[in-house]
């Protein structure tokens, strides 16, 4: 990829703020064990994942489009899995307008999910990634505020790996489908940046002083999200 | 909004849309001035049925075109909260120290970047700022103008969307594509700021979130949602089908048409775009 004039010196600030609140929250790792186990038994039902995992038990994306198909299937089995998990077991004091934002946000992501599913099916039935099995253990789901910094890094990463994967994509159809899957993960974003703080939709933390908002490689979101899945990825060849 | 400047447009790209009209335009030739009036509002009728056949094309041609029509839509957009900062009419509810006040600043702000940032890229190829912008009653109260911000921000969207193709097409120059993206998104926040502040609004609230749940307007020009041309590839935000999938049934899992339309946003072809543009502001 040829953006690294536009991650450029920012790059370390960018990854900063997404691994931020993985720290201030290893206190409520285990506070919030008990929660956290229930999220692994009700992902681990998913679906078996061991179809496509090399010897070494690593996942590979693959290559070509068909990786970049695999790379966002891979982030919304996260999110999908996340939300269900948020809505299973609401954080104590939700209301009901946070409740009814966050099941359609559940929706939606369960939604890219099961197209990203059904999709790479079609186009490569033999290079789909099984269903991954996401590690929450570091989330708190009976508090607010661990919940929806979990869902800002989920979404600002979203945002950021789309950006970032569509010059990557080689076919038209699905740069534009990638393209009307960003804008809603960045109006989930939005929203739940609102909730956890007025205003801050679109702050310096992913917008910069050109109007941009983040674009990171490959690498540096599976680095952000690898914490979040216990298998391990590897998406070396994504778009190659 | 002014439907012959609209046609006037619509004529650069299709020269014979006014034969389409022609029976209406004799029409209104032949009669006075107050029939002609009452003529004229049953003219958006007739007008959408042309825009049908008009816009069947994207009719930018080169990446600085594509700039160019980006950059048209940030000068707008950043006028229109410029207006919005300076308008007596706006000032108790974006008083100073209010978030609102603190959101519609940080908005512009990043219009201006995008201005700055396609002038930039375009270099001696931009295109001069129109002379100016007319926004007619959009200030006239809160709701107002948060009705034309939601216009704006979510046909920004569309507009952004409809041309990556067109820029991956052309090759990708200097990763533009790249950066169209990451301007996409930053509309996409607004966007949601912006409903989100209709929801919040402590007048006329809108019951709504942050995304574009089926084709719902919300007071905003319906089009905004609607289809574009060609409309397989720019469908109506009520869109189901992606990828030839339709999404109310898939993987074993159901879903309400609600949920499919908000979590897919759609594309739109340039014409639509301005002709939206111009339903809303004199430029």
């Amino acid at each position: 990829m040829s953006d690294n004039k536009l991650l450029g010196p920012d790059e370390a600030e960018f990854a900063k703020p997404l691994f931020v609140p993985i720290k201030r929250r290893s206190f409520f790792m285990y506070a919030g064990a008990t929660a956290g186990a229930t999220a692994l038994l009700l992902a681990g039902c998913d679906d078996d994942d061991d179809d496509t995992d090399t010897p070494s038990g690593t996942v590979s994306l693959g290559s070509g489009d068909v990786g970049v198909l695999n790379y966002a299937y891979a982030l919304e089995q996260l999110e999908a899995a996340f939300y269900a998990q948020v809505i299973a077991t609401p954080y104590t004091g939700i209301t009901t307008e946070e409740r009814t934002a966050l099941t359609a946000i559940a929706r939606h992501e369960a939604i890219h999910r099961d197209f990203f599913k059904a999709a790479i099916t079609a186009a490569a039935p033999t290079q789909i990634i099984g269903g991954l099995t996401p590690d929450f253990s570091k989330v708190t789901f009976t508090d607010r505020n661990s919940v929806l910094m979990t869902a800002k890094t989920f979404e600002d990463l979203g945002v950021a790996a789309y950006n970032g994967a569509g010059s990557l994509i080689k076919t038209n159809d699905y740069l534009l489908i990638a393209g009307k899957i960003v804008s809603v993960e960045a109006r989930h974003a939005a929203y739940i940046r609102d909730l956890l703080s007025n205003g801050s939709f679109a702050d310096s933390t992913v917008v910069n002083a050109q109007g941009l908002d983040q674009a990171l490689t490959v690498s540096q979101v599976l680095a952000a999200a690898q914490p979040f899945i216990k298998d391990k990825i590897n998406g070396d060849n994504v778009g190659k | 909004m002014n439907l012959f400047q609209i046609i006037r447009e619509i004529e650069k790209v299709d020269p014979e849309i006014m034969d389409r009209l022609t029976h209406r335009r004799s029409a209104l030739t032949a009669l006075g001035d107050i029939s002609k009036k009452m003529a004229l509002a049953a003219a958006p009728i007739a007008i959408g049925s042309a825009f049908n056949k008009a816009m069947g094309q994207q009719t930018l041609n080169s990446v600085n075109d594509v700039l160019n029509y980006a950059l048209l839509l940030e000068y707008l957009e950043e006028d229109f909260y410029a207006q919005a900062l300076a308008a007596p009419t706006l000032a108790a509810n974006l008083s100073a120290g209010s978030p609102a006040l603190g959101a519609i600043q940080t908005i512009k702000a990043h219009e201006t970047a995008h201005v700055a940032l396609l002038k930039g890229a375009l270099g001696a190829n931009a295109n001069p700022r129109p002379s100016s912008f007319n926004f007619g009653t959009a200030f006239a109260t809160y709701a107002s103008f948060l009705t034309f911000a939601q216009a704006f921000e979510d046909t920004g969207v569309r507009a952004y969307k409809g041309q990556a193709t067109k820029i991956k097409d052309a090759g990708n120059p200097n990763n533009l594509l790249t950066i169209a993206l990451q301007i996409h998104s930053v509309e996409a926040r607004h966007a949601s700021h912006v409903r989100y502040m209709r929801r919040a609004a402590p007048a006329g609230s809108i019951a709504q979130y942050g995304w574009v749940t089926n084709a719902e307007a919300n007071g905003a020009p319906a089009a905004v949602y609607g289809a574009g041309n060609p409309a397989a590839t720019f469908p109506a935000e009520s869109n189901l089908v992606q990828g030839g999938l339709t999404l109310t049934s898939v993987g074993g899992n159901t879903y309400t048409a609600a949920e499919v339309s908000e979590a897919f946003d759609e594309g739109l072809d340039n014409t639509t775009v301005v002709a939206i543009a111009r339903s809303a502001a004199t430029f």
